[in-house]
């Protein structure tokens, strides 16, 4: 039977490095990605994924079962080093600059796509969470509602609003010449 | 149902990549806002698919994790302990030890486990008895049971030994003792297969 983060956590707190990887193992991609997609730079987002288990093996890691799970203070702590890490100053845009070279570029238009990783980087944190967590890394409603501890409704009705507010800046850089010079 | 009653339908079935029912399916054909909406959603689903695909092709980073699990057992490796703390390990133990050894002392003359004592004691006879259930059946036969012995386990083997004991040991077994016994007086002993006395009798207090 698989151990609980929260197990694994105990155990490592006592030294047991087997439980600190295998956290790490778990929780350390969707951390990267989640940092990739807040950041928009590769780079932050790997020192970002790196940065939250140096800070979780720290004498001054603040977990507290009793306040929430594990997964979401991991996610507390990424989305407060991204704060730190935007308000030294903008971000390399290491994604904007891959989707050049796409070769999906067939399907979507370049400028497409990286307005689209723009919008969301832009995004309210409450928003752009819920799309992360929901549509990016494809996890449940209660999954989510659990990570970023609010109900089941609110974050449906988060995600219905983001999604709306995408399908907005997408609808106006799809918008044909005409329309815009109107 | 309005067409803002639709949207959380409309934007399940888009994350889903599932066909609309036939009912939003009409609804979608005849209203060109929610007609709108419904390829905006399917637009985004299909795009937050090759970010996914992109976010997950990420090159394997193994020098970052083996710098961290270094790291976490650099903080959690132990400091070798000074020889002094070792002499001061030992004499603590050894302290300790003679301190308990003092109180189990103590508590031993205070409440002696009550046995046969040997220099007192002259086997006359062995016999051996399957027990019953436990010692008190013996009291069909003038035996006490000794108030501090464990139970006999059925089918156990006892032994009922005659010896000639002391009247302290018979005191401290439980048994009433005439004051005026002065020798050591014949009893049956009965001891289980653990070598502990279960119950006594005495032979004949008569002749004392």
């Amino acid at each position: 039977m698989q151990r609980s983060d929260e197990e694994l956590y105990r155990l490592m707190r006592k030294g047991d490095q087997d439980a600190f990887a295998e956290l790490y193992e778990r929780r350390e991609p969707a951390l990267y990605r989640y940092a990739l997609h807040t950041s928009g730079s590769s780079i932050v987002a790997e020192e970002v994924a790196h940065e939250v288990f140096v800070q979780l093996m720290g004498a001054g890691a603040r977990f507290d079962e009793r306040r929430g799970s594990l997964e979401s203070y991991l996610y507390g702590v990424a989305r407060n080093l991204i704060r730190v890490v935007r308000r030294q100053g903008p971000v390399e845009e290491a994604i904007d600059r891959a989707v050049e070279h796409d070769i999906l570029g067939d399907l979507i238009t370049n400028e497409t796509m990286a307005a689209l990783h723009r919008a969301l980087r832009e995004m309210p944190d409450r928003y752009r969470d819920v799309v992360i967590l929901c549509d990016l890394e494809e996890r449940s409603y209660e999954d989510v509602a659990r990570i970023i501890g609010h109900p089941i409704g609110t974050v449906r009705s988060r995600l219905h609003r983001a999604r709306a507010l995408l399908s907005a800046k997408l609808k106006w850089l799809n918008a044909p010449a005409e329309v815009l010079s109107k | 149902m309005n067409c803002k009653e639709r949207i959380p339908g409309i934007v399940e079935y888009a994350r889903r990549r599932a066909e609309p029912d036939m009912e939003l399916r009409a609804h979608l054909a005849a209203c060109s806002g929610c007609g709108e909406r419904w390829e905006g959603e399917r637009q985004l689903t299909s795009q937050f698919s090759i970010m996914r695909i992109r976010a997950q092709a990420r090159e394997p980073m193994d020098a970052r994790r083996e710098s961290l699990m270094r790291e976490f057992a650099r903080r959690h490796k132990r400091a070798p302990m000074p020889v002094w703390a070792w002499a001061f390990s030992a004499a603590a133990v050894l302290l300790l030890a003679a301190v308990l050894g003092h109180a189990t002392h103590s508590r031993v003359r205070e409440n002696p486990v009550p046995a046969i004592r040997t220099h007192g004691v002259r086997t006359q006879q062995t016999i051996l008895y399957e027990a019953s259930a436990d010692a008190s059946a013996l009291s069909a036969d003038d035996f006490v049971a000794l108030p501090y012995a464990l139970p006999l386990a059925a089918g156990e083997l006892v032994r009922v030994v005659h010896a000639d004991l002391d009247p302290d040991v018979l005191a401290s077994m439980g048994i009433d003792v005439d004051p005026s016994w002065a020798s050591e007086v014949p009893a049956d002993v009965v001891v289980g297969e653990d070598g502990l006395p279960r119950a006594v009798r005495l032979a004949d207090s008569s002749q004392f």
